[in-house]
């Protein structure tokens, strides 16, 4: 007998990614030769390589989740569904560093299980930067270098997004969350088109950061402030509106390597901000606004700020304390008013039925005069938030209220609300 | 807005204006005043007075240099805040300008270095003044390249021919190069320094990068030239293997037996950290 494993209830190598969340799963037998019975009993498990990741599951949308499942399927080939979600703390650090055995009795008279089929999958989750094994940093780092392919490649889009004209579509207004989440989505998406197995880190920028500003991974500043890397890092090829090289040089004798961002509040601090939106996105101007301005260089204006592959790293720490403070204070329903700053006179593109630009498309006064990129990018694992988002779309981002919702991904320290 | 809405904004505005009240106090210790500028850009978009109470902090000169930037950092943060911030935008850019003509060199550099993300014509204007006559110079000469290298305009690249050409240091000369990686007609220079081996390996290794911009096939053929040249530097030759494996085209790549046997060498002779690279290389090309 052999079985068929739908990792997000698709057949495709692609979709075999999870996070904490539970991803929708079925199972069919392909093969069902050896079996009498109209139905068998199969057993899943978790197998991990050493140091890789692990998953559990559960049979319903509802419930805990187990190290095992047993399901009853039939052998005509009818598929039956289930769920499958990382196990908290034990991340994958590689693509397919953990598989799904299916396992049944062939033999009536025998207790023994046998393997009758498996997947490989992984556990990709957004990472602390200085927590990523050298692999996971080396492959993040080429994703990044060919997005930007010398300034030539998809990249621009990015840099073109996130200017001084597009600004009020994204900042100074309660969008300002949702709107950079839906953002480093499409970039994420985008790298894993490059590397499925990569995901985003987050620079903690309460933190000494040692392992993350070295040659190897985002440089270190000369005297100058022009960020040096080392012969074997494809960032040195990094390039932005023409220009090669980055600018970035941190103020005030601060060293990011030992010492958390001066000024810039704790996590502690940010989480207790308030437990309403409307206070909570404060955090705009402190930690987000100080983190941008402890440096000298390009990521300390919002015109340039795209310009430095770190801002994507430091807006990813700003998106995990957003999902941490939503978790904190179970914030993830839109129609939930404490969850969101709804209030008539928001701008356009601030609204919670509002789409985003520039994933919508729509140029001119009162939005930006171009709509750089398209629209978002697809995931192979899930539907959500679609090709042309909404504000509303970006709170649910794990499927907490509605399954649909699920955006795919999820951060090392955040668990499944 | 509900009442509990209202009561909820409006304290926050009272913390945000108590912050800034004790952020301009002289009775404070720097240090704590710099602590508390930080806190304190919400209450700069709430009002003209507030504003203008920050901004006076970082005119007057009579201040402690680290309390004047930390009201500089306050309103580069502020100014993260778009909407709410744009009634102070000019006031904002004007007093910049001023500041980049300030007695202090710190402040003249942080100044121009905000200016510079805004593409500022002013400020371009200065930094261009100041290369051609350097007794007009506001920074020096390394840091003025690179702030040109924001929004490069063509004028910007005959300066930095002369200044390559004539460095008054090593580190201007290399921003010089920066800065024309952006020009197309720069790219025989890149092209000549690349394969100069009496060349700083700095100066080759952006010279790499600006060819790969400006000339990628090029690239490729001296990078493949170098991976070959066993003689050459390991980490120009590094440089050349991270161009090839990221950049190349992989079936071209895959069938090249000559460049596959120097890659081969290298990951037995380079030393441990190019070896790594090496080896990464040939298993992605020789599965």
């Amino acid at each position: 007998m052999k079985v068929e494993l739908q990792i997000n209830n698709s057949a495709s190598p692609q979709a075999r990614f999870v996070g904490w969340a539970p991803s929708p799963c079925r199972i069919r037998v392909t093969n069902p030769m050896g079996t009498l019975l109209p139905t068998t009993s199969v057993q899943l498990r978790s197998v991990s390589a050493s140091g890789g990741g692990a998953v559990v599951f559960r049979k319903d949308t509802a419930g805990a989740f187990a190290k095992t499942l047993t399901l009853t399927v039939p052998t005509n080939g009818t598929t039956v569904s289930f769920f499958v979600a990382g196990k908290f703390g034990q991340p994958s650090t590689t693509n397919g560093d953990v598989r799904i055995e299916a396992r049944a009795r062939l033999n009536l008279l025998s207790a023994a299980l046998t393997s009758v089929g498996f997947v490989p999958l992984m556990v990709r989750i957004r990472k602390n930067a200085e927590s990523l094994t050298t692999g996971e940093r080396d492959r993040f780092v080429a994703a990044m270098a060919q997005l930007n392919n010398q300034g030539a490649g998809r990249f621009a889009d990015f840099r073109n997004m996130h200017t001084d004209v597009s600004s009020p579509q994204a900042h100074g207004a309660p969008a300002f969350l949702p709107w950079h989440r839906t953002y480093l989505l499409d970039l994420e998406r985008e790298l894993q088109a490059i590397d499925a197995s990569v995901a985003l880190p987050y620079w903690r920028f309460d933190q000494p950061a040692p392992n993350l500003f070295t040659p190897d991974f985002l440089g270190v500043a000369d005297a100058n402030g022009t960020v040096q890397f080392s012969a074997t890092n494809p960032l040195q090829f990094w390039t932005t509106d023409g220009v090669q090289g980055v600018v970035r040089g941190p103020r005030n004798n601060w060293d990011p390597t030992t010492q958390p961002g001066p000024t810039v509040i704790t996590e502690a601090q940010t989480l207790a901000i308030g437990t309403a939106y409307p206070a909570f996105r404060t955090m705009e101007g402190n930690p987000h606004g100080t983190a941008h301005t402890r440096w000298d260089g390009f990521i300390r204006s919002i015109g340039t700020a795209a310009k430095d592959p770190l801002f994507f790293l430091l807006h990813c720490n700003v998106d995990r304390l957003w999902a941490k403070w939503q978790r904190q204070n179970s914030r993830f329903d839109p129609a939930q008013a404490a969850s969101y700053d709804s209030n008539p006179a928001n701008p356009i593109g601030h609204n919670l039925t509002d789409t985003m630009w520039p994933w919508n498309g729509v140029t001119g006064a009162p939005r930006p005069p171009t709509a750089p990129g398209g629209p978002l990018a697809v995931s192979p694992c899930v539907s959500a938030p679609g090709p042309q988002p909404r504000v509303q779309s970006s709170l649910d981002y794990q499927g907490v209220v509605n399954a649909l919702s699920r955006e795919g991904f999820d951060y090392d320290d955040i668990r499944f609300a | 807005m509900t009442k509990k809405r209202k009561a909820a904004k409006a304290s926050r505005k009272k913390t945000s204006r108590t912050r800034l009240s004790a952020a301009l106090s002289a009775k404070q210790t720097p240090k704590q005043r710099v602590a508390m500028l930080a806190q304190a850009p919400l209450a700069v978009c709430e009002s003209d007075t507030n504003m203008q109470a920050v901004l006076g902090v970082l005119r007057n000169t009579a201040e402690p240099t680290e309390v004047r930037l930390a009201a500089m950092d306050t309103m580069a943060t502020a100014a993260f805040s778009v909407v709410a911030f744009e009634p102070c935008r000019n006031d904002y850019i004007a007093a910049l300008r001023e500041m980049s003509q300030d007695p202090s060199p710190e402040i003249r550099e942080s100044a121009l270095g905000l200016l510079a993300g805004e593409k500022d014509g002013f400020a371009q204007k200065k930094l261009l003044e100041g290369l051609k006559s350097p007794e007009k110079a506001l920074v020096r000469p390394e840091k003025a390249l690179q702030l040109l290298g924001y929004d490069v305009h063509a004028e910007s690249y005959a300066v930095a021919r002369d200044i390559v050409e004539n460095p008054p240091s090593d580190t201007a000369r290399r921003e010089a190069l920066r800065l024309l990686s952006a020009d197309a007609r720069s790219a025989p220079l890149f092209e000549k320094l690349l394969r100069d081996k009496n060349e700083k390996r700095e100066i080759r290794q952006i010279s790499a990068s600006a060819l790969q911009a400006l000339n990628p096939t090029k690239l490729q053929d001296h990078a493949r030239a170098l991976l070959l040249d066993d003689s050459d530097y390991d980490d120009i030759r590094a440089t050349s293997l991270e161009a090839i494996e990221q950049f190349g085209d992989p079936a071209h790549v895959a069938k090249d037996s000559d460049l596959l046997q120097s890659v081969e060498r290298l990951s037995t002779t380079a030393p441990p950290k190019y070896k790594k690279g090496a080896k990464h290389f040939l298993s992605k090309y020789t599965r």
